[in-house]
């Protein structure tokens, strides 16, 4: 009795309730998703949200569910709105902290010629594409006045460890300026391994730096992309991978694959070559529109939707192999079920609004300039200097941080303000990316109808939705990927 | 002009005054350009938007569906947000308070 009467107690009556800020999508047959300002989710029928629109819902057991996901609040209820500022704030969080991210260009020399690659390497002799030690003194001056408690310094190329001597120079000064800022500092080569030997393994191990590598997938398919002299691109990143493992440690390597044409009906064989190697995260990434890629890339372009059959089939494919026992996690599905499932913002500098670009990352080049992304390094080797925030020679911080080449792309993208994202019921696992639609549609917003960065997007939110609503395993995984 | 479809020809479609908000009628219009552009014009009583189609094989059937499923779906999401603004703005407010983002302002203050 006394169960009956608390159940009474918290029914709401017809009109009893009043509606929280929310968006829907509609999303497949009769199911139509609502979503709340900081993500939170809840798929109901046409029939339901109509009845909770005009007030006539009678529903209790649904009406409870949209008040415990903040859809809908009881008048004079005060909890809702306190807890959904919260959840604001603490995914906003991040917007205080930046920039995290520093990459140093370290050198455009490059022993590999390989058919995506999206900058203008230069072979391996012409030293004047290396950073010098006053350029890269200057990046440092430059990353360490960023607010953020944490940095991460990645050395990429070309291939950084033609400038091996450069990147020990960077990480040891990084770490005596440390001393008087005492910030978390990290450290990532990006590498294609093919030049690692143990004099670099052991100054990594000693100094605790990060690897991340390229591996394609399988042998034929990954010397066909990225190829050097030889055509032993994939043996040379393999045994280097297994080094590392070996020396320091399974979980300092991290490998990222990239989907050119021919990977496109070979998903199963991507992934089974990265679960035998031992890596556990696996990045499945379209090929980038940028750059040389861009120029170059001819028989390698393909449509979004082939693409996102691609990602559909791998995820499937990696859910099986967590169900049978396999742990190993999709990195682009992990960013979005920690959008989904958490309040704390991955901090993924290509899905966040405001935009990633000068914010997430900033970008210094063997020569000095400074750019608001990598992609906005790719673009300038088109002659498009559009993200080219200054040089390091004559630039401040306050000049690059407060350029309008950074601020007017920043306003111009800002999803909570833009046509079409301010209403997608998406919007809060999506992000800006004014670099893309800059290189694809020539402004920084785009026209999200057509843009290819909200086609591929959404089409990756509604794969993961559908797995959420209709299978409990994957809605398990994907929330343990969402805890990070 | 190069790249652009060959004129196809053109359906027209009316909305009533009464029920439908002319913002929600832009929204729509833009959201489906990937298929057609909308001229619209009024008269006394309607919004009449004529619809230029991208491409050949949608009907003006389709077209016609498409944009009045749009219209609804944008006049909702306009009572969406006209009811929850004050609550909207209320949850920024407390959620930008103390974040030392507002200028002038100490974060942990």
């Amino acid at each position: 009795m006394n169960l009956k009467l608390l159940h009474h107690a918290t029914d709401v009556p017809p009109s009893g309730w009043q509606l929280l800020p929310m968006r829907f999508h509609r999303f497949d047959g009769n199911s139509i998703l609502l979503t709340n300002l900081v993500g939170e989710h809840l798929f109901v029928s046409q029939d339901q949200f109509l009845a909770v629109m005009d007030g006539t819902c009678t529903d209790q057991e649904l009406l409870a569910r949209l008040r415990a996901r903040h859809l809908i609040q009881r008048p004079g209820d005060r909890l809702p709105a306190e807890l959904l500022a919260v959840k604001l704030k603490t995914r906003l969080r991040h917007l205080t902290d930046s920039t995290g991210l520093h990459i140093f260009v370290v050198t455009l020399r490059c022993e590999h010629t390989c058919r995506y690659c999206q900058v203008s390497r230069q072979s391996s002799a012409r030293s004047e594409f290396d950073m010098t030690r006053e350029t890269a003194s200057r990046a440092l001056a430059l990353a360490f006045r960023s607010p953020s408690p944490h940095l991460k310094l990645e050395f990429q190329g070309g291939e950084p460890l033609l400038n091996f001597p450069i990147v020990k120079w960077i990480v040891q000064e990084a770490k005596r300026i440390n001393l008087d800022y005492g910030k978390d500092l990290a450290f990532v080569i990006a590498t294609n391994l093919a030049l690692i030997d143990d004099e670099i393994l052991r100054f990594c191990n000693e100094e605790n730096i990060d690897i991340s590598t390229s591996l394609d997938g399988p042998p034929d398919l990954h010397n066909n992309n990225r190829r050097r002299p030889g055509q032993d691109s994939w043996q040379k990143a393999v045994a280097g991978i297994r080094q590392v493992q070996e020396k320091l440690g399974p979980g300092r390597v991290s490998a990222l694959m990239t989907t050119t044409e021919a990977s496109l009906d070979r998903a199963h064989d991507i992934i089974d070559t990265y679960a035998e190697l031992g890596l556990r995260n696996i990045f499945l990434r379209p090929i980038s529109p940028y750059g040389f890629a861009l120029r170059r890339r001819g028989g390698a372009g393909y449509e979004v939707e082939r693409w996102l059959k691609f990602y559909e089939t791998g995820l499937d494919y990696i859910i099986d192999l967590n169900r049978g026992g396999l742990p190993m996690v999709e990195s682009y599905a992990a960013i979005i079920s920690r959008k989904m499932f958490s309040n704390k913002d991955p901090g993924y500098v290509d899905l966040t609004s405001p935009a990633g670009i000068g914010l997430g990352a900033l970008v210094y080049n063997y020569d000095g300039d400074i750019y608001a992304s990598d992609e906005g390094r790719m673009l300038a080797e088109m002659r498009d200097d559009t993200f080219r925030l200054g040089n390091l020679a004559s630039s401040s911080y306050e000049d690059v941080m407060l350029n309008e080449k950074l601020l007017q792309p920043l306003t111009d993208s800002f999803t909570l303000s833009a046509p079409m994202c301010e209403s997608c019921a998406f919007e809060p696992y999506c992000g800006a990316d004014p670099v893309f639609h800059h290189a694809t549609a020539g402004d920084f917003l785009g026209h999200k109808s057509t843009s290819a960065f909200c086609r591929r997007n959404m089409g990756i939110f509604k794969i993961l939705l559908r797995r959420i609503r209709d299978n409990k395993f994957a809605q398990d995984l994907f929330w343990r990927w969402g805890q990070g | 002009m190069p790249g652009m479809p060959q004129d196809l020809e053109a359906a027209e479609i009316g909305f009533d005054k009464g029920t439908t908000e002319l913002d929600a009628l832009q929204r729509a219009v833009y959201a489906v350009a990937d298929l057609m552009t909308v001229d619209i014009k009024t008269s006394d009583a309607e919004y009449i938007c004529t619809l230029f189609p991208h491409h050949p094989e949608e009907s003006h059937d389709t077209l016609k569906h498409r944009i009045r499923a749009e219209v609804i779906d944008q006049t909702l999401r306009l009572r969406i947000a006209k009811e929850t603004e004050p609550i909207r703005n209320l949850i920024f407010a407390l959620a930008f308070s103390e974040t030392g983002l507002v200028g002038g302002e100490e974060a942990g203050e």
